[in-house]
């Protein structure tokens, strides 16, 4: 499990904390950064307890799986749900019709990860020990109500319920028949300067979605440079407002410096790889290989307002659903056990393997 | 493999989803795309004349063959050419993409194609003009299938022709409308991925559901000498190939499967491939920092190792292993280093051990404590 251990130490920063109880969607964090959720409460906890405010996530999407997807509708459910305006942009030419997908949240008796009371009788041998600390963690959660507000699990099955997504909260773009990216660039700055960012409370906080920035129909997927200013506008835009932004893009249509350039823009990167069906030998290896739809790295965790990068215990987890409906996250469990994959990004190989990989090392 | 293909184009599209599309990629080592292209093609139509599949009428976009062509084959395979302009119209992008025969002098220039085919042919001037070609397609396909919610399916004869006269992202724009376009149930193109950059295929095999690539059966002999070896090698390479098919299910897992096939004079025809090739892609999970497994070249110069025990264990008489003599042995077996010599060991690799013994005197297997000598 990640290092969310939650201790302050007296060097940090006080913040009132006054302000996040009163916008549910925002919660505090270290340094006097504001956490907004991403939708799943597993991803949160990777990333230290959210999305900072401000930040800029890219999402590597793997050319044979729509996992993005997954990661990008729960981060547009949970605004909606808390009440936070959403840009979203697509290659399609009705993004609108995408809206219809988005899930619901799951009502309380819903929830799946119940404690058993049974399995306490006996004796238990742990081996992937760590597979068990999830359930001590739920019985804590419970008794905290401000935390469920946070983030909520959703059911994908369940569509989202029309009026929240009706009006004025959520703006669509279609950038596919755009000649170049102008046009998204100035819904952009419209959408951000209603969040500015003061010293003052947050009073809303806005989310960005953007799916499939240089998807292979659309005219600007030629324009590499264009492509990069914008993202880097986006940035410093985000920068000076209470927003997040959640970019996805195939890294394997992209020439690789461009592709190493835009996973430096990233402040959170992530990447869904795709995985073998009925593959006896992922099977043996990998427990729970039945329920994984694919496998997601963590690439880069934003720290903001710090020098203390946050060292991941494992960055490679398998996406899997449970009962087909509920998104969640896991350590892989293999044997032998292994932590950390390297601290390399731009490993976009998939099952394909034809792909070229190119490794950074720091 | 192939029927699977051909099963999942037929059942066609979800509501509400994209059609299912395939590309079917081969390279110039084995040539036999369009081989499976019209396999794909006249199962497809078997399917539809038999009622069988979502789509009722396949629009067939023609850039490298002429109409009667695929008239011809269709024929060949059984079908009844009578009923043809019910189910099947052809887009001709062949005869004249450019327009340029309309600006010539002689313009009596019928069109060559037979009487059969000029029934459900419709001739496409102006291949560069994507838009019009798109509202070609639905046309035809509405024009049979009927407006509403008919299906029909699409058959693009070559995606290269396609990128010659126009740019990516338009032919990508174009592959995506019509995947998206809710009366048209599947879709399936031919590729030949050596014409074109990397990253021209790849967008194409992202804009797809299914991705059958035709390789050769021995990779390694193609391109190299002509030795008596590679020739039967390479004359194999002329007939037959493996089809690996990539199919992107909806769940996010990607099926692979392998099958081989078969050029004959009547078509071509699919067996399962001989021997099973599990792979895994090692590049999926964490690279493990042990390595506990030897390989088999490990494993044999491991047995090759000669130790520096006292005995070998295999029966002989004990003898004093000396690091600065050869056993008596030696004469026969491999050599062992010592100090003066310089003996390469030939059978045993390069595993070697170099033992020193600390003294001549020490019997073999004693039993004397040396710490027997301490006065304390």
């Amino acid at each position: 499990m990640s290092a969310t251990k939650g201790r302050t130490s007296s060097f940090t920063r006080n913040v009132l904390s006054a302000s996040s109880s009163q916008t549910p969607g925002i919660k505090c964090g270290p340094n006097g950064t504001f956490f907004v959720s991403s939708g799943i409460s597993d991803l949160d906890k990777i990333l230290g307890g959210g999305i900072p405010l401000g930040s800029l996530v890219m999402v590597m999407e793997d050319a044979e799986a729509p996992h993005h997807m997954l990661l990008l509708r729960n981060f547009m459910s949970q605004g909606l749900v808390q009440d936070q305006p959403l840009l979203y942009a697509s290659p399609s030419k009705d993004p609108r019709g995408f809206l219809g997908t988005l899930p619901c949240p799951s009502s309380k008796d819903d929830k799946l990860r119940n404690h058993d009371p049974q399995q306490e009788k006996g004796l238990r041998i742990a081996w992937q020990y760590k597979k068990y600390f999830g359930e001590n963690q739920q019985s804590f959660d419970g008794h905290r109500g401000s935390k469920q507000e946070f983030c909520n699990d959703f059911d994908l099955r369940k569509p989202l319920e029309r009026h929240f997504f009706s009006g004025q909260r959520v703006d669509c773009v279609s950038v596919k028949d755009s000649p170049n990216l102008v046009a998204l660039q100035d819904r952009c700055t419209t959408f951000l300067a209603q969040f500015p960012r003061n010293d003052g409370s947050i009073s809303s906080v806005g989310r960005i979605a953007i799916q499939s920035l240089c998807a292979p129909q659309c005219t600007h997927s030629n324009m590499e440079w264009d492509v990069l200013s914008f993202i880097s506008y986006l940035k410093s835009m985000l920068w000076s407002a209470n927003a997040v932004a959640v970019v996805t893009f195939p890294p394997s249509l992209l020439s690789e410096s461009f592709c190493k350039r835009w996973q430096h823009m990233a402040d959170i990167l992530l990447s869904v790889r795709a995985i073998p069906d009925d593959d006896k030998e992922l099977a043996k290896l990998l427990t729970g290989y039945q329920d994984m739809v694919g496998f997601l790295n963590v690439h880069k965790v934003a720290r903001t307002n710090t020098q203390v990068p946050l060292i991941l215990e494992a960055t490679t987890f398998s996406i899997k659903l449970q009962k087909r409906r509920f998104l969640v996250l896991e350590c892989l469990n293999q044997a032998p056990i292994d932590g950390s994959s390297g601290a390399s990004y731009g490993t976009s190989g998939s099952c394909s393997g034809s792909s070229k990989t190119g490794t950074l090392e720091f | 493999m192939a029927e699977s293909i051909c099963r999942t184009l037929r059942d066609g599209s979800l509501e509400g989803e994209h059609a299912p599309a395939l590309t079917i990629k081969d390279t110039a080592a084995s040539p036999f795309g369009f081989d499976v292209f019209a396999y794909v093609l006249s199962q497809l139509s078997s399917f539809i004349l038999a009622g069988k599949s979502q789509s009722r009428v396949v629009v067939v976009v023609a850039f490298t063959r002429s109409p009667s062509f695929y008239v011809d084959l269709l024929k060949r395979r059984g079908l009844d050419v009578t009923s043809f302009h019910k189910w099947i119209q052809i887009l001709d992008c062949y005869t004249d993409p450019l327009g340029w025969k309309g600006k010539l002098v002689e313009s009596g220039n019928a069109m060559c194609i037979s009487d059969e085919a000029s029934s459900v042919t419709h001739l496409c001037k102006d291949v560069r003009d994507l838009d019009n070609l798109y509202s070609l397609i639905l046309e035809l396909g509405k024009g049979l299938a009927g407006q509403g919610k008919a299906h029909f399916s699409v058959a693009i004869d070559s995606v290269n022709e396609m990128l010659r006269h126009a740019s990516l992202s338009r032919v990508a724009g174009l592959l995506s409308n019509l995947r998206s376009h809710d009366q048209i149930s599947c879709i399936y193109w031919l590729l030949h991925s050596d014409l074109h950059e990397v990253r021209v295929t790849s967008s194409v095999e992202y804009m797809s559901s299914m991705v059958a690539n035709v390789e050769p059966l021995n990779p390694s002999a193609s391109g190299q000498r002509w030795d008596s070896e590679n020739v039967s090698l390479l004359k194999q390479n002329f007939q037959k190939g493996k089809l690996n098919v990539r199919f992107k299910r909806r769940n996010g897992r990607v099926r692979l499967m392998c099958e081989e096939f078969h050029i004959e004079q009547s078509g071509i025809n699919f067996t399962p491939v001989s021997s099973e090739d599990g792979t895994i892609n090692q590049g999926l999970l964490p690279k493990v920092q042990f390595s506990l497994q030897l390989s088999e070249k490990e494993q044999t110069e491991r047995a090759k190792v000669l130790l520096p025990f006292e005995h070998q264990g295999n029966g002989k008489p004990i003898q004093i292993y000396d690091g600065r003599r050869s056993l008596e042995d030696n004469k026969n077996e491999a050599t062992l280093a010592s100090t003066g010599n310089l003996q390469r060991n030939e059978a045993s690799g390069e595993g070697e051990i170099i033992y020193f013994r600390d003294s001549d005197d020490e019997r073999p297997d004693s039993d004397e404590d040396p710490d027997d000598d301490l006065d304390i």
